[in-house]
């Protein structure tokens, strides 16, 4: 499986938000515990919509939690 | 293991049991010289069957067990199953379902030439049935697949 070009901070972000836990993540996001652990592990890249969610829950601009990298 | 990959593999499972009835069915048939229109067709039908009460009563069946295990792992608390549909696996869902679509078409494709070379409609019944158990366990491999390894 080829690495992804969109790589994510989640991790670090929930854990700057009182290390918040992967299922409370999922349940604001909408999503299961499984895709928030795909995404940590960059072995998926998540609709906009979803990228938009995950950025308003941890309070941030999107461009914090992800990034694209097009050398990947 | 989530719920859908529980789910997938008790698919897969009844599948793979499924193929073994139809094979042997079809075998004693052809072994004991009785490979009848009605009889096959009788087995066409038997199969086509057996897939949905057991597709209905396995994903019932996983349901349960999910609830179960996981009511022991939390000491009886409220269980709480992870059956919410997301995007993902819409998607890993759309991504098996191609891989049943094209097994399916090649399947139906050799169905077809089986009739053109000659053989009897029964074979084409035979492998039309064969192409839709085989893209069935393909679906469920390719899905699992993408529920491990990501994509």
């Amino acid at each position: 499986m080829g690495k992804k070009r969109i790589s994510n901070n989640i991790r670090k972000l929930r854990f700057f938000n009182d290390e918040m836990t992967q299922q409370h993540l999922a349940e604001k996001a909408g999503v299961t515990r499984q895709t928030i652990i795909a995404m940590e592990k960059d072995r998926y890249s998540p609709s906009l919509e979803l990228a938009f969610k995950i950025a308003y829950v941890f309070g941030v601009p999107l461009e914090e939690v992800f990034a694209y990298d097009p050398e990947n | 293991m989530t719920y859908q990959e529980k789910n997938i593999i008790v698919s897969f499972c009844s599948q793979i049991l499924i193929l073994g009835f139809f094979l042997v069915r079809i075998l004693e048939l052809a072994q004991g010289g009785g490979l009848e229109f009605e009889k096959v067709l009788r087995l066409w039908f038997t199969v086509i069957i057996l897939q949905i009460v057991v597709t209905i009563v396995g994903t019932i069946l996983a349901h349960i067990l999910s609830a179960i295990v996981q009511s022991v792992q939390t000491g009886g608390e409220e269980p709480q199953i992870d059956d919410i549909e997301d995007e993902r696996d819409k998607l890993i869902a759309l991504k098996g379902t191609r891989v049943a679509y094209i097994i399916s078409s090649i399947g139906i494709f050799l169905a077809m030439l089986s009739l053109v070379f000659g053989q009897p409609a029964l074979v084409m019944f035979s492998l039309l049935i064969l192409a839709g158990l085989v893209a069935q366990i393909s679906a469920d491999v390719s899905k699992l697949y993408l529920y491990r390894q990501g994509f």
